[in-house]
């Protein structure tokens, strides 16, 4: 594979963030953060704890709407439609907009019902339709194999990495447009957490994606693009090979390289 | 450059450097003694170059190793990568340059002290300088991490080219004019040609320089002194 191959030119914005502000009661987050989710491609956000990336997140799908002294201003973008609007539909949004955590949630029920409880929030389907739904996001997220034969148990059941891709599967079940991961694999060992690597890049042939990662090698080896945020300013967005190779900030590089005072 | 949180990786990466400058001292001190030698006839000298490239080798197979274990530790990234990678390069070029002053040498002890004619020695002797003074500028960049002075080792390779094409036409013309020489010239010959790759390697760690300091690869082409083909082989 040739090398521009591997770093295919950009594509079409998905998501784009503009000018966007987020406050926690009085305390500002996010300083006027403004950049692109392409279509189709992972984009991992970077930096260190407390410097916003969890809550760019958690704005993309409009989270913080549980929380009243919570509040975003500025614009996301997504098909022509501000998601910041209040008058948006949140459940419809959720649905385009599928979020994955740091630790697994698996709800108390049998594997099975972890996927159709999502699917029939949003779609009214014959039991066979549910039936095959299940089973394609089961493989989708590569966990057919493991939980074929155990369907009706329950998904607690499963080992981390397990119940991580069963979260995955339950996200990808209600047909999102965007994902979004946040630290998905820093409870997990190492090959659980290759599995999930090797998910988000079969992933994108269907979806965008935006990561948050403690790892700067796990950013690196997933995503296409990198930003790399610092107390609520977004300092850098780049290609991820420039990011990781030559940053031109000297904050990027200070922090990648493990310099940050 | 602020130090890394971990203070051993910024010991690994200082090891790395002074290694690689005491490559750059011994690979200098070769090129410069085995002209000596071969200019003097003394073989001797000639016997100390041969016996320097032992500790060149070792020191290149030291740096790769701790090179390796330094990216398999600690993953370097950024400036911290381009870093090692530019140590192995270095060290990879220093190596061969050891290599080609270690075959001056070798072959000014074939030659031995076959009557000569001290002109023949002059041309390759000014083309050694130039090596030299190359080798010596494009290390001082290195050690400082100056793109500009790098660039300016890089430009200068013409000369050593063009140089090399006059060596060329003398020592055909020795030849010509008394085929006894012709084994002597023929040596001197290679001598040029190790002489000028010398010069490569020392435009090659001008590249390496360039891509440490500006995270960019060296653009396109190097530059060319002559279109004229110096040897039966043809330049690369």
């Amino acid at each position: 594979m040739s090398l521009a191959e591997t770093f295919p030119p950009a594509s079409r914005e998905k998501v784009s963030i503009r000018n966007l502000d987020f406050y926690y009661g009085a305390s500002k987050a996010l300083k006027a953060v403004t950049l692109p989710l392409f279509e189709k491609k992972v984009t991992a956000f970077i930096g260190p704890s407390g410097c916003g990336k969890s809550t760019l997140l958690r704005v993309l799908n409009r989270m913080y709407d549980l929380y009243p002294a919570q509040r975003a201003e500025g614009e996301v973008m997504m098909n022509g439609e501000n998601l910041l609007d209040p008058a948006l539909d949140l459940n419809l949004l959720r649905s385009r907009v599928g979020m994955v955590f740091q630790k697994p949630t698996p709800f108390p029920m049998s594997i099975y019902e972890n996927i159709a409880f999502a699917v029939r929030l949003y779609e009214k389907l014959s039991r066979a339709d549910l039936d095959e739904r299940v089973e394609t996001s089961l493989k989708r997220a590569a966990l057919w194999n493991e939980a074929k034969d155990k369907l009706k148990q329950s998904g607690l059941g499963l080992s981390g990495g397990q119940q991580q891709r069963l979260c995955i599967a339950r996200s990808i079940a209600i047909k999102p447009e965007v994902i979004l991961f946040d630290e998905p694999t820093s409870a997990l060992d190492p090959i659980a957490t290759a599995r999930i690597e090797e998910l988000i890049d079969e992933l994108t042939d269907d979806y965008t994606i935006a990561i948050v990662t403690h790892s700067m090698q796990q950013a690196a080896r997933v995503s296409q693009y990198t930003a790399f945020m610092y107390l609520g300013e977004m300092i850098e967005f780049d290609d991820t090979k420039n990011v990781f190779t030559s940053p031109r900030d000297k904050r990027t590089q200070d922090y990648i390289t493990g310099r940050f005072g | 450059m602020a130090d890394h949180i971990v203070k051993a990786y910024d010991k690994e990466l200082e090891a790395l450097e002074r290694s690689i400058a005491e490559m750059g001292g011994i690979a200098e001190k070769m090129v410069i003694d085995a002209m000596d030698a071969l200019a003097n006839s003394d073989a001797p000298l000639a016997q100390f170059v041969i016996a320097c490239d032992e500790r060149l080798d070792n020191l290149q197979r030291e740096i790769e190793e701790s090179a390796i274990l330094t990216i398999a530790r600690r993953q370097p990234m950024a400036v911290d990568l381009r870093e090692i990678i530019g140590a192995i390069r270095v060290a990879g070029d220093l190596e061969r340059v050891g290599d080609l002053a270690k075959n001056i040498a070798k072959r000014s002890l074939k030659i031995g002290d076959v009557t000569r004619n001290p002109h023949e020695v002059v041309g390759l002797k000014h083309m050694n300088d130039v090596a030299t003074e190359l080798l010596k500028d494009v290390l001082d960049a290195y050690a400082q991490r100056d793109n500009d002075r790098a660039l300016a080792v890089w430009e200068r390779d013409v000369e050593l080219d063009a140089l090399e094409d006059s060596v060329f036409r003398d020592l055909l013309t020795h030849m010509m004019e008394d085929p006894r020489n012709i084994s002597y010239c023929a040596h001197l010959l290679f001598c040029s040609k190790n002489i000028e790759r010398i010069g490569d390697h020392a435009t090659n760690i001008a590249e390496t320089v360039h891509y440490l300091v500006t995270g960019h690869p060296f653009p396109s082409e190097r530059p060319k002194g002559s279109t004229e083909l110096t040897a039966a082989e043809p330049k690369a």
